[in-house]
């Protein structure tokens, strides 16, 4: 079983490179959306 | 996913912005894109660095990855995590869209008090 994130509590930031060759690094949305994380069980 | 490009305007509506995480490598993430045509950031992680990090189950007895969904406000906080138990374990939009509007009318009361 994985450790969840606590709540209330800054997320953790990460960057990763998306599907478009683009950056995305979480902290780049601070202050100007919100962001919903989708954790996928796999393409089906 | 499909219920995600579904209410993709919803989300656009409560100012969020989506980002899907999978185990599955670039190659794949552009196929899927392009053949559902999905309107969110896919993000692929065949590292699972982000996917350890938000400590996404995985379910050996089920063979797989529990889905997980988290909100991060715009204040960069962790305000709403689901991780699921089962394949289906998926919480409704509308609950998620629901859980945005508070948060938005929250930021909202915050700056104009």
């Amino acid at each position: 079983m994985g450790k969840r994130i606590p709540l209330e509590k800054p997320a953790p930031d990460f960057s990763l490179t998306d599907a478009n060759g683009q950056e995305v690094r979480l902290s780049d949305f601070r202050h100007k959306a919100n962001v919903l994380l989708v954790f996928n069980r796999g393409f089906v | 996913m499909a219920q995600l490009r579904q209410d993709f305007s919803k989300f656009q509506a409560q100012e969020t912005e989506i980002i899907v995480v999978g185990p599955e490598d670039a190659g794949a993430f552009k196929e899927y894109w392009q053949a559902h045509k999905l309107p969110f950031t896919g993000l692929p992680d065949p590292t699972h660095s982000i996917l350890k990090l938000y400590g996404q189950e995985v379910n050996l007895f089920k063979l797989g990855r529990m889905p997980a969904v988290v909100i991060v406000d715009k204040q960069g906080i962790a305000r709403f995590a689901h991780y699921g138990h089962a394949m289906s374990d998926i919480p409704e939009n509308e609950e998620v869209l629901l859980t945005l509007q508070e948060l938005n009318e929250e930021a909202l009361q915050r700056r104009t008090a």
